[in-house]
């Protein structure tokens, strides 16, 4: 018994990858790209370079898991092109930026000084912080956005970061340094008042 | 000499957030290490801020819209299965 079991673990099922993980991969994609039509197709993308590569899967990996492996790399994909296509993406001017949450002896300004927050360490308290952190991610600045999306959703490190969105090091810094200002702010703005 | 180390060691709450970041990857210097901690120990906005934007982190990874794929999408990708595997 326990090796029929195992030979059926081992073996894709194209038929069934849409109703068993079309919908999931579609809710990984949306957020870490923020266009419905690119994280559709995305999700194809996905079955289809599954398609081609499944006598190259050896069931290592659950099925589950190797069509998430795949969509994944799709996703940096996507930004390394769109880094690509947009060649010149300005950078903002930091040091203008960084007025607005630190005065001049570079302490935090009086509006911008970090609250507390209310445990928020049940299921339902995070789904809620997901759902703003959702929110807040969308309305930071593209290069921001493009930066905290694979630092923190996708957990790509600050030199693969570097070289997926072609900017400087150093650049990279400010960036995510920005990006978790104004992350925190936004999240303590929306948190507090429900 | 200890009013030197203190002064040499003293950042401000704009650069201590700015070590946070690299932190996290293990790319402080040993010298920076000590300046943030010197004043993460002192400045109780900054530790709010390290252990606020931690959790955050945590949190984003599991961040996942609600909405499933469209009927008409979901036509189109079993179309684009079949036409592959038969």
């Amino acid at each position: 018994m326990p090796l029929t079991m195992e030979k059926q673990a081992i073996k894709a099922n194209p038929h069934k990858w849409l109703e068993l993980y079309g919908d999931m991969l579609y809710q990984y994609a949306l957020p870490r790209v923020n266009d419905s039509v690119i994280a559709e197709d995305l999700v194809q993308d996905t079955f289809l370079s599954a398609l081609k590569g499944l006598d190259g899967y050896k069931g290592e990996a659950s099925e589950k898991n190797w069509l998430f492996t795949i969509l994944k790399n799709k996703i940096i994909d996507y930004y390394r092109k769109k880094a690509t296509e947009q060649a010149v993406m300005t950078m903002p001017d930091l040091k203008l930026m960084d007025d607005e949450w630190f005065n001049e002896e570079g302490s935090w300004a009086e509006n911008k000084m970090p609250k507390d927050w209310q445990a928020a360490d049940n299921p339902v308290e995070k789904k809620e912080i997901q759902k703003i952190i959702n929110w807040c991610k969308d309305h930071l600045k593209e290069l921001q956005q493009h930066v905290f999306t694979l630092k923190y959703m996708e957990d790509l490190n600050s030199d693969e970061i570097c070289k997926v969105l072609k900017i400087s090091s150093s650049n990279y810094w400010v960036l995510i340094h920005r990006a978790r200002l104004q992350m925190r702010d936004c999240v303590e703005k929306y948190w507090l008042k429900n | 000499m200890k009013k030197f180390m203190m002064k040499y060691l003293m950042v401000n709450c704009k650069e201590a957030t700015f070590l946070m970041a690299k932190k996290e990857e293990g790319k402080l210097t040993f010298i920076e290490k000590m300046k943030l901690s010197m004043h993460t120990s002192m400045c109780s906005f900054c530790k709010k801020f390290e252990k606020q934007t931690s959790k955050i982190g945590i949190e984003s990874k599991h961040v996942h819209a609600e909405d499933n794929l469209s009927g008409f999408t979901k036509e189109r990708i079993e179309r684009m299965l079949d036409e592959h595997l038969f």
